[in-house]
């Protein structure tokens, strides 16, 4: 492995490939800052580009695109509440209330910090543990995911920072706009009051209008938000010995929750950097430091996105099947180059194989190297008057939303979602459950349909099937030690919860 | 905004919150009745928006009987009429316009119109600054990112 | 900018476009809607065409991608604008099949449209993993023994392969199980991973596994065999005479396109549809590049329209 990955390491090297790594990254990074406008709009816009450029360079410009958006990403979400790619939303919990508490650049270097070290995990199971990833990932069948869904959605309701009551009723929600849309299984359309929605709900327009326009509509008033401070000082930039010391362990975690969650087609960025945020929440000492500018809560996110962003592309180059949309188009470039994308890439097309694996090793440290020194400039952004700011983040948010399906019925929606996210904050309702149940709720109920589908209704397929049992053994022990700690942990009722400030 | 009175907030306000949700899961019910069940072996296209709908009318029964009975549940702030109204307003003149008018025209529309959002808005900064405004915008979707929206639509 | 810039960045690349200034049609950038997502078949194929007409017509031609509802979003907002030659919509096989399978579409299938020219024709391939059946025949004997004990994984319930999968149970008589996925690929990642037997898709989604010896390609669709499959035999041949699927990739317009507007554009459709990049790149995704008169495209999606609404019809599938 290591020998084919110096072999990798030598075509990405070469001056006229390594131009198309800092391309794509730098692109990618620029497109992860605006808020939706994805990587997807973006691969497909430099698609034709492709037809001129061999496989090798098409495909190091594209992926550095893919995940170059995910640095991005935490950027916006950390400035401005707003996030950039849908696996940052996690992103804004703590790191918007720590840029609020004058600590931006803080925020800035952990996420970039954090987001490099996941990237560089990720590449490295990447090179070696790809075909082995690729084993257990085919035996994720339709009950394995229905049962990983289901640990998911328990811990999706500890995301919260209020009273669980009210997250779990949050994530009942996000399952029900999970709903709209023509039913998987059969096709019936269900709550879909016009052919927009036969689709479902673009999860961009709930993202950016439950954090992203919730937040302006709530402060464009004047003087509705006071300026955060400006640390700008390389002191204030770097974490603290202590906090640098407690910043491992998340990282790590979310490394390797990220790691198994890229590997695995269909799940991706957005669920990994939830599950990771939800683990660290759960086995805390401090949970109730979470959500309000907690270091662990931003870093171990960004390790899991990034991550799950290069692990993402093991059943790409290993099988040729692409775990999400964007990995479908950059097997599209493939294809157009006349390279069958499937389990003979690795032999037949060694140099393009290695050199893509080698150019994410080169593109993440490229990544770290020039979002260091953006920090300084990034936060200056906050030194202009918000009433400046937020007209041009509104026409960002639409033009991003209208870009990505040309839909001006998400653009309505967008807004909808944001008076929506307004009014439950007001009513001391939190945005993220929903996101994480309208993400998970329809992979729930496909994967549960499908499974009856396929065993005839037999429940007992779930213990029969060694990986489901497990992730039920998993979800069960969740349970027990749930209740159990809640029983020890009895105590009256402490008096105000706390209230979101701002 | 200005602050509410500083008594407790009334047994309506406070049953606000659980009663939009029941309301919510009231209505998904309604719609969704007629969507064919099945069983849970095999499930029809309606037995998960039933099912999901009747456990948000259990919580927000639950959240509603809570909030009632707790004296000190912390109190909601004005809402922000005036970001709620210009803000709804910049967005749903880009969605009118962009499609017929092009991209340039909406933003224009758009950043001037949520400028007043904020109360001390002038309308000369407001002219300046959309103007600067619309031209980073168009210099930045169109030249730099090159997305396929035409500038200006034609009418016809 | 970022197009341009990396156009450029080899300077091997000679992308000078041929600024012809030309008096009549066109005088403004045209575009290709088309109602898919981004990178899929449809995308994809749009901008082959749209980068070699740009440089054909002398001004841009842009993709706008109008996803939903099985691309009907599309062909309804494609109906409804100006038949001047400046909105141009790429069709696929799902607009016939759309045609039976929605209760009220806000356009009429093909009285709306002005039919220009088939872009591209392919047909849908049946595997099954490598070694599982020794042909078609001996799948269908398993399936007919017995019933219900072959499942075929597909991309999704009222996809052209779905129906094809169904067109297959009503031409043999054997009872399948049919389980929708994801798109294709999450279909055949089900392939591999042993939870269904057989997939019914592509040639771009199979052919990769059917190379590394992952997969057996039992049988092709197309009535006769297909150029570059010919040891694959057809369905027609074998279990169901008869037999005859293939889907296309069209360009069509609004109905009422101005003659000459029509002329130029089918021209311009049929040199571009004769450049070898073209071809080979239609070709790598797995289709015949062909095209047709407008009176042939027509009777194509006429034909299949009412071959679609049958195939529903019998395998009672849920009509939205």
């Amino acid at each position: 492995m290591i020998d084919q990955f110096l072999l990798g390491l030598s075509v990405v090297l070469q001056p006229d490939v390594l131009i198309y790594a800092f391309a794509g990254v730098f692109i990618g990074q620029l497109i992860g800052v605006l808020p939706g406008i994805g990587a997807i709009t973006a691969i497909s816009l430099l698609l034709p580009i492709t037809f001129y450029l061999d496989a090798t360079a098409s495909m190091i410009l594209l992926a550095g695109i893919y995940y170059g958006s995910q640095y991005g990403g935490s950027i916006a979400s950390i400035l401005l509440n707003l996030p950039g790619t849908p696996s940052s939303v996690v992103t804004c919990l703590d790191g918007y209330p720590l840029a609020q508490n004058g600590r931006a650049g803080l925020a800035l270097f952990v996420a970039a910090f954090s987001s490099f070290i996941g990237g560089m995990i990720g590449v490295s199971i990447l090179v070696l543990a790809a075909i082995p990833m690729t084993t257990i990932a085919l035996r994720f069948g339709a009950p394995e995911y229905a049962m990983l869904v289901v640990l998911g959605l328990l811990a999706a309701s500890l995301i919260g920072t209020g009273s669980q009551l009210r997250s779990f009723a949050m994530v009942l929600v996000g399952i029900a706009l999970g709903v709209v849309g023509a039913d998987a299984t059969t096709g019936f359309y269900r709550f879909v009051a016009m052919p927009e929605l036969a689709d479902g709900i673009s999860l961009v327009s709930l993202a950016m209008g439950l954090f992203g326009v919730s937040e302006i509509i709530r402060h464009a008033t004047h003087h509705g938000r006071p300026t955060p401070r400006l640390n700008l000082k390389i002191r204030d930039i770097l974490p603290t010995r202590a906090e640098a010391r407690s910043l491992g362990g998340p990282i790590l975690r979310g490394s390797a929750i990220g790691s198994f969650f890229g590997a695995l087609p269909g799940t991706g960025a957005a669920i990994a950097s939830f599950m990771s945020y939800a683990t660290e929440k759960r086995f805390s000492r401090t949970p109730g430091k979470f959500g309000k500018g907690h270091l662990p809560g931003l870093s171990a996110p960004e390790a899991a996105n990034n991550a799950a962003s290069q692990t993402g592309f093991i059943p790409t180059l290993t099988l040729g099947i692409p775990g999400d949309a964007v990995m479908a188009l950059i097997i599209g470039a493939l294809i157009l180059n006349g390279i069958i994308p499937g389990p003979r890439l690795m032999v037949d097309q060694p140099l393009l194989f290695w050199g893509v694996i080698a150019s994410f090793f080169v593109g993440n440290i490229i990544l770290l190297l020039i979002n260091i020194p953006l920090i300084r400039l990034w936060v200056l952004l906050l030194r202009i008057p918000y009433q400046k700011l937020y007209p041009i983040i509104i026409v960002m948010i639409c033009v991003g939303v209208y870009s990505h399906r040309t839909s001006v019925v998400d653009v309505v929606l967008t807004l909808a979602f944001g008076i929506v996210g307004y009014l439950m904050k007001s009513y001391r309702f939190e945005p993220a459950p929903v996101l994480l149940g309208f993400v998970l709720g329809p992979l729930l109920e496909d994967n549960f349909r499908r499974t009856m589908l396929i065993y005839r209704g037999d429940f007992l397929i779930f213990v029969e099937r060694p990986i489901s049992a497990g992730l039920l053994a998993c979800t069960t022990a969740l349970i027990v030690f749930s209740v159990y700690s809640a029983i020890r942990n009895r105590r009256p009722p402490a008096g105000l919860p706390a209230k979101n400030e701002h | 905004m200005t602050p509410d009175n500083p008594q407790q907030p009334t047994a309506l306000s406070r049953a606000l919150s659980g009663g939009v949700l029941m309301a919510v899961g009231i209505g998904m019910l309604v719609i969704g009745w007629s969507y064919p069940v099945g069983q849970l072996t095999q499930m029809g296209p309606g037995y998960v928006p039933r099912a999901i709908a009747i456990f948000i009318c259990v919580m927000a029964a639950t959240i509603l009987v809570i909030d009632l009975r707790s004296t000190d549940v912390a109190r909601s702030d004005g809402l922000h009429w005036r970001g709620l109204i210009f803000v709804s307003a910049a967005m749903l003149i880009f969605a009118t316009l962009v499609d017929v008018a092009g991209l340039v025209p909406s933003m224009f529309l758009a950043v001037a119109v949520s400028m007043f959002a904020d109360r001390q808005a002038k309308p000369l900064t407001v002219l300046i600054y959309t103007v600067l405004a619309t031209f980073a915008g168009w210099l930045l979707f169109l030249v730099i990112l090159e997305l396929p929206i035409p500038a200006f639509r034609r009418w016809s | 900018m970022f197009r341009t810039l990396m156009t450029t960045l080899p300077l091997t690349i000679a992308l000078a476009l041929p600024a012809v200034a030309q008096d009549s049609f066109p005088d403004r950038a045209l575009r290709i809607v088309h109602g898919f997502g981004p990178g899929g078949n449809a995308d994809t194929v749009s901008r082959i065409m749209a980068e070699q007409m740009t440089q054909g017509l002398g001004q841009p031609v842009v993709v706008e991608s109008r996803p939903g509802a099985g691309g009907t979003v599309a062909s309804g907002y494609v109906a409804g604008e100006e038949p001047d030659g400046y909105t141009l919509q790429l069709l696929v096989g799902g607009h016939a099949v759309a045609a039976g399978l929605y209760n009220e579409l806000p356009y009429d299938s093909v009285e709306d449209f002005t039919f220009l020219s088939t872009v591209g024709q392919f047909p849908f391939f049946v595997a099954a993993r490598a070694g599982e059946y020794e042909s078609i025949n001996a799948l269908i004997e398993a399936a007919l023994a017995e019933p219900g004990s072959i499942v075929i994984g597909h991309s999704g319930v009222g996809s052209t392969q779905h129906l094809t999968g169904e067109l297959l149970g009503l031409e043999t008589g054997a009872e399948f199980i049919h389980v929708p996925y994801q798109g294709g690929a999450a279909a055949s990642t089900a392939l591999m991973g042993g939870e269904v037997n057989l997939i019914i898709d592509t040639g771009t989604v199979i052919r990769g596994q059917a190379d590394a010896g992952v997969y057996d390609i039992l049988a092709v669709t197309s009535a006769e065999r297909w150029p570059g499959y010919e040891d694959v035999p057809t369905l027609n041949e074998t279990v169901a005479e008869g037999f005859d699927v293939i889907s296309w990739t069209a360009l069509g317009a609004p109905a009422g396109l101005p003659e000459d507007v029509e002329a130029t554009l089918s021209e311009e459709i049929a040199r571009v549809l004769e450049l070898e990049d073209v071809r080979g790149q239609i070709e790598a995704l797995g289709a015949n590049p062909q095209g047709s008169t407008g009176e042939e495209l027509q009777a194509l999606v006429e034909r299949q329209i009412a071959v679609w609404t049958e195939v529903i019809d019998s395998a009672e599938i849920e009509r939205r």
